[in-house]
């Protein structure tokens, strides 16, 4: 039911992300039948490519979506971070983000927002509305405000993710705890969408982003085992989005709907270590024989990364051990930058199709405390951040890995979207407020 | 970090005390160096002597204000919490500040005399006190606090979080995750979870 305020029917808007959904993907799922509702509704309005932050990963890219504002103003640069004064690494919260949220925005308006399955807002706190965390939560208990929907989610049988530790290596699993997620994620929607006001909706499915990190060779090769199990999930996706289409349509235009991904993905062949590149040409020192981590590396040490590939520079004043010069910085990325794009897998093929300067991405108060180099491999080359891997390339450990470019975003209204421009994540959450009034 | 005051302001038995040391404890967790001036304790000492005069009340803010003010601008958090129930007084406290948050800790009065935590209320009420703010003396509530916290709709927690919160979107206090929201085992579940899904 639309809220009424002063008799004006407010304007609501229904936004559903698929995470780690690439645009070819949902346009080839659409077009072989698979995604019928979806593609009717895609139909309706305009669909385009997007881009994502920097690093492409979830963190990060939902806190843009949900801020509107680039790392160097939300100041969530990753899954991991370093503590300050150490080497080791801390799990940034949503108490890290540093901005307000577009669910505050549109609390400020009068407005309330429903939050369902959200990463990075872990652990919830008070928002205008309804929040349930997506990833990383680890404790339900702390991941939902308000707290009186806990008993709501148990009766559900909801839970915030799969056992990812059992569904890895074990494809029938995955395929069964996907099926049941789903439907316990639209048990609960259906459950709030009945009982909460709301003028901002907003539920996200990351069963998507297990399937195709556990899965990717089931959608890439006809043949595979698991080749239909995973279109059969993307026809329960479809149901999905259909279902929440039509529940949206049943009480408003439903003109305000939208999809999104906060990533693309591609099939992985090789990991690739970015500390060990550094080491082998000299940037990148360790105390000792074979480094456990981080804190065992020397002073002379001119710059180190962190998942997924991002490249910081060892400086004086910033870390502990670091002792390069600030008038040396630009010098030392430039070198990096060239280093990066010459690097070849061994037989050739080069590893790194662009590095971006932080400065080309990151605006804002706390861009001097992410990464300074920002590395986009070639499609099937993982990068990490792991410390004391022999080689440069290693064998892949996941199936799937994610794209910078390649995420989309759908709006029915086509005046939101301007199509002669490329498309970056962080206007997304704008163009959806402004359908519902909502201003910065 | 910089210092600033955080003024808790509100009528008697609100929960400024309350609220003013549990903000202490987290802002202590997080590494700042943090002072309470308890309105209650510094006319024990600071104030000693003072009544509740108009005219003794704004000289009792301004030693508040003036202590908090140097200790601010020596990278310390000053924690007010008295009722300070005139808006004028406030506002040049404020004035002396740089970095100036002041919350609004507000409740019904009805609800403060079923409280009355102190029986300060009943004493008022029945005459033995005089000039009781709330019961024969009046408080101007704030018209643009930083923050208001509702008492008799909110737990301490949740007026606790609002509060923190804001300092931290204000970047006046870091994150919790310079210290950490989780505890060791927690850490090792995220580790866990995060390398299923080889983030790290």
């Amino acid at each position: 039911m639309a809220i009424k305020l002063f008799g004006r029917k407010r304007k609501k808007a229904c936004v559903v992300g698929l995470d780690g959904v690439p645009c070819t993907l949902l346009q080839s799922m659409m077009e072989k039948g698979v995604m019928p509702r979806t593609a009717a509704i895609v139909s309706r309005g305009t669909l385009r490519p997007m881009t994502v932050t920097l690093p492409e990963i979830s963190s990060v890219s939902w806190s843009t979506f949900m801020t509107g504002k680039n790392p160097g103003e939300h100041g969530i640069f990753g899954f991991t971070d370093l503590k300050e004064g150490s080497y080791d690494l801390r799990f940034p919260s949503f108490r890290d983000l540093k901005t307000e949220t577009i669910w505050d925005l549109v609390g400020k308006t009068g407005g309330r927002s429903v939050v369902i399955n959200q990463p990075s807002t872990y652990p919830a706190r008070e928002i205008p509305g309804v929040l349930i965390s997506g990833f990383v939560s680890i404790d339900i208990d702390k991941a939902v405000y308000p707290k009186s929907y806990l008993a709501m989610l148990a009766r559900n049988g909801y839970t915030i993710d799969v056992d990812t530790a059992k569904c890895r290596d074990n494809p029938q699993r995955l395929f069964s705890d996907l099926g049941a997620l789903l439907e316990a994620r639209k048990r609960v929607l259906d459950e709030i969408w009945g009982t909460e006001p709301w003028s901002f909706m907003e539920v996200v499915l990351t069963g998507t982003d297990r399937l195709h990190h556990f899965a990717w060779d089931a959608y890439e090769d006809e043949s595979h085992p698991h080749h239909s199990d995973f279109f059969d999930y993307y026809r329960k996706v479809d149901a999905f989005i259909g279902h929440v289409f039509d529940k949206f349509q049943r009480e408003d235009s439903a003109e305000n709907f939208f999809l999104l991904s906060d990533h693309g993905f591609c099939g992985a062949k090789k990991e690739v270590y970015i500390n060990t590149i550094l080491q082998t040409h000299g940037y990148l020192t360790f105390d000792g024989a074979g480094p456990a981590s981080l804190s065992a590396i020397t002073g002379d040490s001119k710059a180190f990364a962190l998942d997924p590939a991002r490249v910081y520079i060892h400086q004086r004043g910033r870390y502990t051990k670091g002792r390069v010069e600030e008038k040396d910085v630009a010098g030392l990325k430039r070198e990096l930058t060239q280093l990066f794009e010459s690097v070849t897998d061994g037989s050739g093929q080069k590893i790194v199709r662009r590095v971006f300067d932080a400065a080309e991405v990151y605006t804002g108060p706390h861009a001097a405390e992410g990464p300074e180099l920002l590395l986009i491999p070639h499609n099937g080359y993982d990068m990490k951040g792991k410390v004391g891997a022999p080689f440069v390339v290693g064998e892949r450990r996941l199936q799937g890995m994610h794209t910078w470019d390649n995420a989309f975003f759908f709006a029915l209204r086509e005046d939101l979207v301007d199509p002669s421009k490329d498309l970056e994540i962080v206007e997304v959450p704008w163009m959806i407020l402004r359908s519902i009034d909502v201003g910065p | 970090m910089k210092g600033f005051t955080l003024w808790f302001t509100g009528l008697p038995c609100s929960g400024k005390s309350t609220l003013a040391r549990r903000v202490e404890e987290i802002l202590l967790e997080r590494g700042m160096n943090v002072e309470v001036l308890d309105g209650d304790e510094v006319r024990e000492h600071l104030s000693k002597g003072l009544g509740y005069s108009k005219e003794d009340r704004d000289t009792n803010i301004r030693r508040i204000g003036y202590v908090a003010k140097l200790l601010s601008r020596n990278s310390v958090v000053a924690i007010g919490a008295a009722i300070s129930p005139y808006k004028a007084i406030r506002n040049e406290v404020r004035n002396w500040h740089e970095r100036f948050v002041e919350v609004y800790v507000k409740a019904p009065v009805d609800e403060l005399k079923e409280r009355d935590i102190k029986g300060m209320y009943k004493k008022a009420l029945a005459g033995e006190i005089k000039h009781f703010t709330g019961v024969d003396d009046p408080y101007e509530p704030p018209e643009n606090p930083e923050v208001i916290v509702e008492t008799d709709k909110e737990s301490v927690e949740e007026s606790v979080n609002k509060i923190v919160r804001t300092l931290e979107l204000m970047n006046y206090i870091p994150g919790a995750g310079a210290g950490s929201d989780y505890s060791e085992e927690e850490e090792e579940e995220i580790k866990a979870r995060l390398k299923d899904l080889g983030y790290i």
